[in-house]
């Protein structure tokens, strides 16, 4: 579960308000698909929810427990997927996986286990032993995804997970997407794609210029413009400048 | 030629960050403490370019008398020279094959030769304020001993805006054929290391054979009568490597028609060499670069077997962390070549510089020093020589900056900074150990210290180096340049690198001072050796302490 609550970041002492009083709640078991134009503020509360940025006011919590007074348990039980896959490209891709069990504290018998899934699943077996700086851009992220699987955390959150990955690596992390929550986990993750956010979201958040200004499941979202009925066309009038 | 001028400007920007400075002075305000603190550095300085104006004043004093004080300038040139050569290699590796605006530039419509231009003219930039320490007090208090009017000025001026072009176009034409000999290699990263390794080693043998030739004489009666023999200290030099002489001889020979035509010479060489490295440029650059950053791997699948012995079965935090931070270090040949190998070289600089000392290729001079000073002093100058071997390497005061924009992950892993942190210190305090370790063997192997001695200066260093170790991670920990395109932004040309240095020195220099004033006031040296090790073993504990707290409030502050 995930809980904002009057969460706002600013940018140039204030100037530039990037999210504003984001009141925001992720359900466990829920995937929630969040929304927004360009620069709308989706990565600055992607990015406050796992501590990479820390909110100018309001309080974060994840399963209940505060991100900035219970930091490390939180990040115990979080991953995160960046939008860019920025990795240690001297490693090799199961020196990466294991330098990150070793921080989850991870035990080998689960540790070889999700491994071997995940890397098979993802088409990395055979690339596993090489150095990440020979990946391509979208085994990068494939390498991302597995170290983000392999403590299956309890929240996943993900910015724009699908950018840069083949249709099959792609229809498998939407399996594991649904996987993940339908054991009761939580899953948040930014994207473009419309379509993608229609089937697979139980609820989607759609921000515009820092402030959430519509949120709910599919159906409640049609509610909002009777003459809408497809994600993209609601997405383009609610954010219609 | 105006494509080329955009290039420079825009890397010039780039390379020294004045969009990102006039930011964070002007626009965010945060390193606006950095403007007390740069003419404070300025002052702490002071000490040592009022000892090097002096050192060049007396040596003028004393060779004047016998119409060598040109040599003054000789030297300044061939030591300017002769940095270029060693930190353009690093310079010239870095910009010309692992920047990674390269990816950016080569679909542009420009020429190799327009990108390797400009990359060559930031890297002399560079050069002309690597040198200036050294270079400009010579020419300048060389200028006003000798009273020099207008025209020398004028030809300063000249020969120092040439003075680092021949050895960086050497560097350059070595390196670039280096690379293009090296591309085709699938151990790329092993052949960078060990061509630098070799480069390194002939600039520092050809320094050691200038050193030879020049003799080397320590005391001044001997000294007198090498420059007073008709085989002049000039000619030495020159006939083996003659640009220095074609400087000096320029700029010291006044309007003379000799002065004139060295210059010309000096100028029409550095002409012919950068015309070398534009046509190398042309035929060799783009194929020595084109796919240098790709690494092919080769596609193996593990048995099952084999894949649960490789998967590790848990290692704690500070190790997992610790095994990172090495595996990194070591991998990047930048890092490597800039961290681990200084704490070789110095010590290895070092020995060339007994050798040459002695002339006759012992090391009589020092060892001869080192018996006949008291005990104490050999402590502490050996206990120095571990120390500076030790820390003067950047990798403590570049540990967070290293990471770069990786910093993302240690700010997610559920690892507490004061764990993060201890790994760290203790990835830097080994290869600072690996500095002492060079260091010893020098000093035992060279010098023949005794065991006992030894063991006091080891004890000393290890004290001293934990407390700079310490002090080099507070500063990068309190600006870390983490958006770097280029890793050698992370280490080599990283402003934390030179604040810490200068920290370090002066916090060594007020110690030295200290420990002078109070032997002047009668207190006993052994008692001092011993206060010193209990103020250097309280700094440390003290410095760690304070780097663990400031650790947790800074992790939560850096955003990424």
């Amino acid at each position: 579960m995930i809980e904002l609550n009057q969460v706002s970041k600013s940018y140039n002492k204030g100037k530039v308000k990037a999210v504003d009083d984001l009141n925001l709640v992720v359900n466990p078991g829920e995937i929630f698909g969040f929304l927004g134009p360009n620069g709308a503020g989706k990565t600055t509360t992607i990015k406050m929810i796992v501590g990479l940025l820390k909110p100018d006011a309001g309080t974060i919590a994840v399963n209940g427990l505060d991100t900035q007074r219970d930091s490390l348990k939180c990040k115990a039980i979080t991953t995160y997927v960046p939008d860019f896959p920025a990795v240690y490209e001297r490693l090799t891709g199961l020196e990466y996986l294991n330098f990150i069990g070793d921080v989850y504290g991870v035990p080998k018998k689960e540790r070889l286990e999700r491994m071997e899934k995940w890397l098979e699943v993802l088409e990395l077996t055979q690339a596993v032993t090489n150095p990440i700086q020979s990946y391509s851009h979208g085994m990068k992220q494939k390498i991302v995804l597995t170290a983000a699987l392999l403590p299956a955390p309890e929240v996943m959150v993900l910015d724009e997970p699908l950018v840069g990955l083949d249709p099959r690596a792609s229809h498998h992390l939407k399996e594991m997407m649904r996987e993940h929550c339908d054991q009761g986990k939580t899953l948040f993750f930014s994207t473009h794609i419309m379509e993608v956010a229609e089937k697979l979201c139980d609820r989607i958040g759609i921000i515009n210029k820092g402030k959430l200004i519509a949120c709910g499941s599919m159906e409640e979202l049609k509610k909002i413009d009777q003459t809408e009925q497809s994600l993209e066309g609601i997405f383009l009038e609610l954010t219609e400048e | 030629m105006k494509k080329l001028l955009a290039l420079v400007r825009v890397g010039l920007k780039a390379n020294f960050g004045l969009a990102v400075i006039h930011h964070r002075l002007f626009k965010v305000k945060k390193d606006r403490w950095l403007v007390p603190v740069i003419p404070l550095a300025v002052v702490g300085l002071a000490p040592t370019i009022y000892g090097y104006l002096k050192l060049i004043e007396s040596f003028y004093g004393f060779l004047k008398p016998i119409g060598q004080q040109q040599a003054i300038l000789t030297f300044a040139i061939l030591a300017g020279q002769f940095l270029v050569l060693l930190f353009g290699l690093y310079y010239v590796i870095s910009a010309f094959y692992f920047s990674k605006d390269l990816e950016m530039l080569i679909p542009l419509p420009l020429k190799p030769v327009q990108v390797m231009l400009s990359k060559f003219i930031i890297i002399l930039v560079n050069e002309y304020l690597t040198i200036m320490a050294i270079v400009l007090p010579a020419f300048v208090y060389y200028g006003i001993l000798a009273k020099e009017g207008l025209l020398y000025w004028i030809k300063a001026l000249a020969v120092y805006l040439l003075l680092p072009v021949l050895p960086l176009t050497i560097v350059s034409i070595l390196v670039v054929g280096m690379m293009r000999v090296v591309n085709v290699s699938r151990k790329k990263d092993a052949l960078i290391i060990v061509g630098s390794i070799l480069l390194i080693a002939a600039a520092l043998g050809f320094q050691f054979l200038l050193g030879r030739t020049a003799g080397g004489k320590t005391d001044y009666d001997a000294m007198a009568n090498f420059f007073a023999s008709s085989d002049s200290l000039l000619k030495q030099i020159g006939a083996k490597f003659p640009p220095s002489i074609w400087a000096t001889k320029a700029l010291a020979g006044g309007l003379t028609g000799p002065a004139f035509w060295n210059l010309f010479v000096f100028i029409g060489v550095s002409l012919v060499f950068f015309c070398g490295i534009l046509v190398m440029a042309e035929k060799l650059f783009y194929r020595g670069l084109i796919g240098i950053g790709e690494v092919s791997g080769r596609r193996k699948v593990l048995s099952q077997k084999e894949m649960s012995r490789r998967v590790a079965s848990g290692r704690r935090p500070v190790k997992a962390i610790l095994t990172r931070e090495w595996r990194i270090m070591n991998r990047t040949p930048i890092f490597l070549l800039n961290g681990v190998l200084t704490v070789v070289l110095v010590p290895l600089i070092f020995v060339l510089m007994a050798k040459m000392g002695s002339g006759r290729g012992d090391s009589a001079f020092i060892l001869n020093l080192m018996t006949s000073a008291k005990p104490v002093f050999v402590i502490l100058a050996a206990a120095g020589l571990m120390t500076v071997s030790g820390s003067l390497n950047g990798t403590s005061c570049s540990t967070f900056s290293r990471e770069g924009s990786q910093f993302w992950i240690s700010k997610v892993i559920p690892v507490s900074p004061r764990e993060q942190v201890i790994a760290k210190f203790l990835h830097s305090y080994i290869i600072a150990g690996l500095g002492l370790v060079t260091s010893t063997i020098v000093l035992v192997a060279v010098l023949h210290i005794k065991v006992a001695v030894l063991a006091a200066a080891l004890t000393l260093a290890l004290a001293a180096t934990f407390a700079l170790t310490v002090v080099g991670m507070i500063i990068d920990l309190a600006r870390p340049l983490l958006d770097w395109t280029n890793p050698q932004k992370a280490i080599k040309q990283n402003l934390n690198v030179l604040i810490s240095t200068v920290a370090d020195i002066g916090l060594l220099g007020a110690l030295g001072f200290l420990c002078s004033f109070l032997a002047k006031a009668g207190i006993p040296w052994d008692m001092l050796l011993v206060g010193l090790f209990m103020v250097l073993s309280l700094l440390s504990f003290g410095s760690f302490q304070f780097l663990l707290k400031f650790a947790v409030k800074r992790y939560r502050q850096i955003e990424v």
